[in-house]
């Protein structure tokens, strides 16, 4: 196997990172700028600073087919950045919330992103053509606490979120002439804005720091702060789960998780390293950690992402961290 | 008084600052009932938790000190009220007590690896954290006397009960390095995250 491929940017945490879809750019959330960087030879070089917010940046995503990045921060606003032969325009998105944003993600479709927040609200936010502006719809109930971060359905309808509740749930963000009405699934048949479709919780109850649906949709993964994963395998509408599998490890907690195939979770976090689980709807085990034991990390990862590959197969992945790094693993 | 005169004299003496605003707030997250996040614990009684306590004692006492630790570590009452809790860690504390340190590793290993075990070396976790809180309190109250001058002063050396509590200390100290090997540290952090306390 092959070491993993390690970027030291720089010496500050890294909130969030994409990559665009041609993996030429990458997105660093730094401070209270998000720093562009670009491919050069086997390195990166820093392209661009969009600047725009004036508290902590904490999450960053661009899409894959239009190129638009979302960025949210802790002074309470997303900006959209228009890619321009000029540059990046930044577009105001009004969240109406009153505490930080914490997490914001486009939809599969792209026509929506969804931002956490420390308001106890997800902001579901789409465009609006005949007034020309980002408008967002709050999804509230039954939300307790802070959101920490959220992931959407193969469908762009159905949401995802963690929070300091240590509940993860799953929300209908259907909104009328942007989403198409979604097929009737595991999930739910009628799905209007703000359905609670799901509410999990494990035994012991940590803070989610990730959730992720699994390539189909049909399974939800969570993890959270009591150093756990969490599988569930939902049976349909207003019945309880088929399964919830629920692993403790012996590790410190993961912060960010993906899929790769539908038997198989990457993990990272606290432990600054990856790890793997695998299973199905019988059980899930820890079964190891990605890559050579060496020291890619030197602090807590935020967050990994599909470097290349897909949900279904993940050939590539990538990280970064409390410690100014990005790595690309072999999966 | 004038009316300004009051203002600002309400300003000067009130920091608003202090005030918490999310008290005012009836959508504000410290306004509802935090009983409702999680499913409710089954009560547990004194009677219960003294005939459980018996149980795990005659174990003891028959040589099946795993059988023991097991009883009482699945046996946590969870729903029971302070004092319940303080007799079941009285328990738990004596069967760690009586269990050998060349034994420790051995039986948590087996637990470990048997059915619920992951979960029974979590409450064994919290155990060790309620007992060490719990000694060092005993410790401080008979250390710290009010004195003459009106100040709280550490006496000389700790009296005889200070002794068994620091006993009882240092056998929580080892039991806690052999669950974290074990178990690892994700016991810990589970330790703190979980709302079901011992």
């Amino acid at each position: 196997m092959a070491s993993p491929e390690v970027h030291h940017l720089f010496y500050h945490p890294i909130a969030d990172h994409s990559f665009s879809a041609d993996r030429e750019t990458l997105a660093v959330a730094r401070d209270t700028s998000v720093e562009l960087y670009g491919r050069s030879g086997s390195g990166f070089k820093i392209k661009d600073e969009l600047k725009g917010h004036d508290k902590t940046v904490t999450s960053v995503d661009i899409a894959p087919n239009s190129g638009r990045i979302v960025t949210c921060s802790q002074d309470r606003n997303a900006l959209v950045w228009e890619p321009s032969p000029t540059g990046y325009k930044p577009t105001l998105v009004l969240l109406r919330i009153n505490r930080a944003a914490t997490f914001v993600r486009w939809s599969p479709s792209e026509t929506k992103f969804a931002v956490g927040s420390g308001a106890r609200v997800i902001a579901v936010c789409y465009f609006e053509e005949e007034n020309d502006w980002w408008v967002s719809k709050h999804i509230k109930k039954p939300i307790r606490s802070t959101i920490t971060t959220v992931a959407w359905h193969p469908n762009s309808v159905l949401l995802a979120a963690g929070s300091t509740d240590a509940h993860a749930r799953v929300f209908s963000s259907f909104i009328k002439g942007v989403d198409a009405r979604p097929d009737p699934g595991v999930w739910g048949e009628r799905l209007p804005f703000n359905t609670v479709c799901g509410e999990y919780l494990n035994n012991s109850a940590g803070w989610v720091h990730a959730v992720s649906f699994s390539p189909s949709g049909d399974a939800l993964a969570f993890a959270a702060h009591d150093s756990s994963i969490t599988v569930v395998y939902p049976s349909g509408p207003d019945q309880p789960p088929k399964a919830v599998v629920s692993v403790s490890t012996p590790l410190l907690p993961f912060m960010s998780l993906i899929w790769n195939g539908e038997a198989e979770i990457i993990a990272a976090g606290y432990d600054c390293e990856a790890f793997k689980f695998q299973g199905s709807e019988g059980g899930w085990q820890l079964t190891g950690s990605v890559g050579s034991p060496g020291k890619a990390h030197q602090n807590t990862i935020s967050t990994i992402r599909i470097y290349e590959g897909s949900a279904e197969a993940v050939q590539k992945f990538s990280s970064s961290g409390v410690d100014g790094r990005v790595v690309i693993w072999d999966a | 008084m004038s009316i300004i005169q009051q203002l600002s004299n309400a300003t000067l003496n009130d920091n608003w600052r202090t005030i918490n605003i999310d008290l005012l707030d009836p959508e504000s997250s410290s306004n509802f009932d935090r009983s409702t996040l999680h499913p409710a614990l089954a009560p547990v009684s004194e009677g219960e938790i003294k005939s459980l306590g018996g149980q795990v004692r005659q174990l003891l006492r028959g040589g099946d000190a795993e059988g023991a630790l097991r009883g009482a570590l699945e046996g946590a009452p969870y729903g029971g009220d302070d004092a319940v809790k303080e007799l079941h860690l009285q328990t738990v504390t004596e069967v760690l007590q009586s269990i050998k340190a060349s034994e420790m590793t051995p039986m948590l290993q087996r637990i470990h690896q048997s059915e619920g075990g992951n979960e029974a070396l979590d409450v064994l976790m919290k155990y060790l954290y309620k007992g060490m809180a719990s000694s060092t309190r005993s410790s401080r109250a008979s250390a710290l006397s009010p004195q003459a001058t009106g100040f709280s002063q550490f006496g000389g050396r700790p009296a005889a009960a200070n002794e068994s509590s620091g006993a009882a200390m240092s056998v929580f100290l080892s039991w806690h390095e052999k669950v974290v090997e074990v178990a690892g540290m994700g016991c810990i952090g589970r330790t703190m995250t979980d709302w079901r306390k011992v």
